[in-house]
């Protein structure tokens, strides 16, 4: 547990130095978050005009756009960290982790999504704090739910990672997949109720209906949250023997130093 | 040729483990701060058997490594010499669980490679494409730091260790900047401190002299000879380098052709050649065609000539190739002026045990 320890604290160490040295692309995400909160803010407040209820649609844009961008970060996060590390030659070293490339990988990513979601939500404030427009963002709800959705993407994002192992170059392959998530994530659930065994559709319904029906999570019912929780942790599990499966194979094919 | 059996008719006797004396005044290379596992000193730390290695068993297998089996003592500092593509890459891979191997047993500290990588892990660094191992972007400290988190090991805890392994390789007034600032040189031994900071006591080099200019090579040679000097880790090193492996290395391991073509103590070696490695100097020009005549006698042979003289460098492979040599120049008529021994380099050994086995 405390080597676990050690390593995470590493990686968030090493994170936090990158995001500062590689400044002009840590500059590059936050102007990124701030324009697409313009937008957001100004453009929804432009189509509904200051109506009644406008609070709770905006807060639903915005919650969309940052589940639909973790999730798509979450997703696609593994296979550039891996094609990077190949790159500049330290996978090797990763790969000779007494802890294991998957838990080293895990925390990598783990990491990432902190620092990424800590830097959209302090732009959020932010930018709520200039428009004078406070958002009722129910975190205990929203966090649970969050965590459960970006799991099943994650494993997707575990075998794409996999395929960056022993394909190495899979830029089209990701950009291709990206559009099917807006498709899972706008699955029609109600109309057709077996999408909710797909990734994503199940956990991105609940956050829509606890953000524009105010559903708090302690009156979703158990059975809901526990579907939920059951297929992120069945897709994450899928995805992680996914990417094992791929990793034996770049061992076997002496893959690991090529890029 | 089984485990510890050498060619030559001579078998492995593992060098006393344990610090050796310094000779050359430069800081040492901290040991390790707290002594590893236990493991009986008499049983080899890294022990290889029948390995081999089959790419592509499909279509077109090309087989890397052919049934190399060897076994390192806890301590020894074994050199891997082999031409490109001999597979003495594929078998250090091997050895660091970066490549699976088709067949063969590959033990570190008695735990099987194959079946409990983490374990043998916990007992193994590598350096294995020297200035690329390491982030550019970070500072040789922050490099540091992370490859000891990487390990499972706290920053703090190895705060004090990373002070003096900056301090032995003369990082200390660059502990800050960033790592891609610094000379090739630099990186190289941030790389090599980089590896030393996981506290493991077994240490496999790839190369870790390519690409360095000549002094920067001395440099990092002179680094290489205190790690080993220091004697508390065992250290198996793949090079082309044959300064690196005649300074460092206690041992030498060839390998052509994925196959272990020479096992034998680096003194062994040098002394074996010695014996046999002789210079004539005449005092006349030989023929073409008396220097072919003796050529098809001898395998390792080569005639220097100035205007009026020849030399003869030859390796005699059986004592009585002496008195035939000398036959075969008393039918030329031409006065032999001198005979000596020659000192052959580890390079003359090698590429003349190459020769022999193609």
């Amino acid at each position: 547990m405390s080597a676990t320890l050690a390593l995470t604290a590493a990686m968030f160490k090493r994170y936090a130095i990158e995001l500062k040295r590689y400044y002009f692309n840590t500059f590059s995400m936050m102007m990124s978050f701030y324009l697409i909160f313009v937008l957001v803010f100004y453009g929804a407040r432009s189509f509904a005009g200051n109506e009644a209820g406008f609070g709770d649609t905006l807060a639903g844009i915005v919650v969309g756009f940052m589940v639909f961008y973790i999730v798509i970060y979450a997703y696609g996060e593994l296979s550039w960290v891996l094609m990077a590390e190949a790159s500049q030659g330290t996978l090797e070293q990763l790969s000779m982790s007494p802890l294991g490339l998957g838990r080293v990988l895990v925390v990598r990513i783990f990491a990432a999504l902190v620092y990424r979601v800590g830097i959209m939500l302090a732009f959020l404030v932010l930018m709520m704090a200039t428009t004078g427009q406070w958002l009722r963002l129910d975190l205990v709800t929203l966090l649970p739910l969050l965590v459960f959705t970006i799991a099943s993407a994650q494993g997707l994002g575990f075998v794409m990672g996999g395929f960056a192992l022993v394909f190495k170059q899979v830029q089209a392959t990701l950009g291709i997949l990206q559009f099917a998530f807006v498709g899972l994530l706008a699955a029609p659930i109600d109309r057709l109720p077996w999408l909710k065994y797909l990734p994503l559709s199940w956990g991105n319904d609940l956050i829509r209906r606890a953000m524009i029906d105010g559903v708090s999570i302690f009156a979703v019912p158990a059975g809901d949250l526990l579907f939920l929780a059951a297929n992120g942790a069945v897709y994450f599990g899928l995805g992680f023997l996914g990417f094992k499966f791929f990793e034996r194979q770049a061992r076997e094919r002496g893959l690991l130093g090529h890029y | 040729m089984a485990p510890g059996q050498l060619r030559f008719g001579h078998h492995v006797t593992f060098p006393p483990t344990g610090r050796r004396s310094f000779t050359d005044g430069q800081r040492p290379i901290p040991p390790l701060p707290e002594p590893p596992a236990t493991h009986p000193v008499s049983d080899p730390i890294v022990h290889i058997a029948h390995l081999t290695k089959v790419y592509g068993r499909r279509k077109k297998p090309v087989t890397a490594v052919d049934d190399v089996s060897f076994s390192v003592a806890p301590g020894e500092v074994v050199g891997l010499l082999g031409p490109n593509g001999a597979g003495k890459t594929t078998t250090l891979k091997c050895l660091c669980t970066l490549i699976r191997p088709t067949s063969g047993k590959l033990e570190i500290a008695g735990e099987d490679v194959v079946a409990h990588p983490t374990r043998a892990l916990g007992r193994i660094a590598a350096v294995l494409e020297g200035n690329r191992n390491i982030y550019w972007r970070l500072s040789p400290r922050e490099n540091l730091e992370f490859f000891a988190g990487l390990q499972g090991i706290p920053a703090r805890r190895v705060k004090g260790y990373i002070a003096e392994l900056l301090d032995a390789f003369d990082l200390t007034t660059k502990a800050n900047t960033s790592a891609r600032m610094l000379s090739r040189g630099m990186q190289q031994k941030l790389a090599l401190a980089c590896a030393l900071v996981k506290r493991t006591d077994i240490l496999l080099l790839d190369e870790p002299t390519l690409g360095l200019d000549v002094e920067t090579s001395v440099e990092l040679r002179g680094a290489l000879k205190r790690m080993a000097q220091e004697g508390s880790r065992t250290i198996l090193l793949s090079s082309h380098d044959m300064h690196v492996v005649q300074d460092v290395c206690d041992r030498v391991i060839i390998i052509q052709h994925g196959r272990v073509v020479t096992d034998d103590r680096v003194a062994n070696l040098l002394a074996l050649f010695r014996a046999r490695a002789y210079h004539f100097q005449l005092a006349e020009r030989l023929t073409e065609e008396q220097e072919h005549r003796i050529s098809s006698c001898f395998e390792l042979i080569r005639f220097h000539h100035t205007d009026h003289t020849t030399e003869i460098e030859v390796e005699l492979l059986r004592g009585e190739q002496l008195y035939q040599l000398m036959d075969l120049l008393r039918d030329t008529g031409v006065v032999v002026e001198s005979i000596d021994r020659r000192d052959p380099n580890l390079e003359e050994i090698f590429l003349a045990i190459l020769r022999r086995d193609q």
